[in-house]
């Protein structure tokens, strides 16, 4: 695991879904108050990104554009089919502004 | 524990016995597959595999060191040719013999063989090396493709091709292709859809061979192609589950909830299983789609490992055609009236499939939101009047959550 800066807290927007390579990783990230989470951006289930999709703020999942599986940003579980398989979670954390994920 | 041995390593198969390791069952694991591709997704076979956009490791999953890794003892290129239920034996392919103390039939279907001269010159799409086979000739340059059915998998095919600079005929028999699974007036709809995204669709005609030249209808025309795919539907396997003395019923495997079929000891899984569903007034309905395949899997893996484990889930499937991608949940039946919310012309839109004035099924594209709000409605148990359904504004998530 390397810890690698992928910008500073006020590059993102509340509550939007943002893609971003970090290490060759494609991560699609999303920030909830000053909380910031990461997960990788391809949907387990089929060809998408999920970034393309929408967050679910009263879910806290990640939902994926083209099948329409949502994924908790926190555990990475499938709320409903056709996923079944968990996305994976990148921990993240903030400091000084300064947003650093573990990937 | 024991042995489990699993017959079929399709989707509902690896399902199986990857949850069996991931939940803890420590027996010993036989995974017999009769392709040579390690398991795999079935699904993008006839979407992006075909022209060559797929990435192979997110489709042949997991890698396939994951098997030794798990001690799941992966037989490829070998089929379960005999079994014994009093004995508990099974004789594999290759003449070895086994012991088992669980026993899976996820055998899945085979491709309907239709009397027409001249099939075996198509392609077909049900298999990895067919579909690889039938990419490296569109990897070559546009193709004139004439796709014999016009079910999920030739659709698919067809708007795939088109989507990438080739052209593509379905030639349908029924009048009305899609109308079973979808009902008449939304598999309309569909074709409409496909049509509008170059799709040559002919409906109602009757194939009488199989040439050089393409493909030649009853009356004599011939439909020219450089490419014949045959997407003439497919039956369950159900020799093993017949061998075994199994219960059959509505053309599947008669199993509980549980996926236990008449057998003591043996579970059917995926497409072969005709299974109870709340979803369909208790009725054993049949799927033969990944995601019930896969939650077949997990369950029969559950019953194995625990003793407990029941499949509830709503029904569910998608079927990609090229840059749309329909989403469907519930079990709709092809007379339930329908009722549209949205635009069928974009399209963005959903139908629902409503019967005794109550929602049973939604058919949604291009629609996220209405499909989320359907299945939290499926989930709460929530059943609002069709009128409001129809209504755009009726926003469905508050309904299931009470508002």
């Amino acid at each position: 695991m390397a810890q690698v800066s992928i910008g500073s807290l006020d590059d993102f927007a509340e509550g939007e879904l943002t893609r971003v390579e970090a290490d060759g990783t494609a991560l699609c990230v999303v920030r909830v108050g000053d909380r910031v989470h990461a997960i990788c951006d391809d949907c387990p289930h089929a060809e998408a990104s999920l970034s393309d999709g929408d967050f679910l703020s009263d879910d806290m999942a990640v939902e994926c554009p083209l099948h329409g599986s949502s994924f908790n940003v926190e555990t990475g579980e499938p709320d409903c089919p056709p996923a079944t398989e968990a996305v994976q979670v990148y921990p993240v954390t903030v400091e000084g502004g300064d947003v650093l994920v573990d990937v | 524990m024991g042995i489990a041995l699993i017959a079929g390593a399709g989707m509902a198969g690896r399902a199986c016995a990857l949850t069996l390791r991931r939940i803890g069952w420590d027996g010993e694991i036989v995974l017999v597959g009769d392709e040579s591709t390690h398991p795999y997704d079935r699904p993008p076979l006839s979407k992006s595999v075909i022209v060559g956009t797929a990435d192979m490791d997110k489709v042949v999953k997991p890698a396939p060191e994951t098997y030794a890794q798990d001690r799941i003892d992966l037989r490829l290129g070998t089929r379960v040719e005999a079994v014994d239920a009093a004995a508990r034996t099974a004789t594999l392919s290759d003449g070895t013999a086994l012991a088992w103390d669980a026993l899976v039939l996820a055998t899945g279907c085979a491709p309907r063989r239709l009397p027409i001269p001249g099939l075996e010159r198509a392609h077909r799409i049900t298999r990895m090396d067919e579909a690889l086979a039938l990419q490296a000739l569109l990897a070559e340059g546009p193709r004139r493709l004439a796709i014999i059915g016009g079910g999920f998998i030739g659709m698919e095919a067809a708007t795939a091709a088109v989507a990438h600079g080739h052209s593509a005929t379905v030639l349908e028999a029924a009048p009305e292709p899609m109308s079973r699974p979808l009902g008449r007036e939304v598999a309309a709809h569909v074709l409409r859809w496909a049509e509008a995204r170059g799709v040559d669709i002919r409906a109602g005609v009757a194939v009488e061979a199989v040439t050089d030249a393409g493909v030649v209808l009853a009356g004599g025309e011939v439909v020219p192609a450089d490419i014949v795919v045959a997407a003439v539907g497919q039956a369950p396997r159900l020799e093993l589950a017949e061998a075994l003395g199994c219960a059959i019923t509505d053309g599947g495997v008669r199993v509980d909830a549980g996926l236990r079929t008449s057998v003591d000891g043996v579970w059917a899984v995926g497409d072969i299983a005709a299974f109870p569903s709340r979803w369909a007034d208790e009725e054993r309905i049949r799927v033969e789609h990944a995601a019930v395949a896969i939650g077949h899997g997990q369950v029969a893996a559950e019953q194995i490992a625990l003793g407990e484990g029941l499949f509830e889930d709503l029904p569910t499937f998608w079927s990609d055609q090229g840059d749309l991608t329909l989403n469907v949940v519930g079990v709709p039946r092809p007379d339930d009236e329908i009722v549209w919310r949205g635009d069928t012309q974009t399209p963005a839109c959903t139908a629902f499939y409503v019967r005794d004035g109550r929602m049973r099924a939604a058919l949604s594209v291009g629609d996220m939101k209405t499909l989320r709000g359907v299945r939290k409605l499926f989930a709460a148990g929530v059943e609002p009047p069709p009128a409001m359904l129809a209504d755009p504004a009726a926003d469905l998530a508050a309904l299931a959550a009470g508002g």
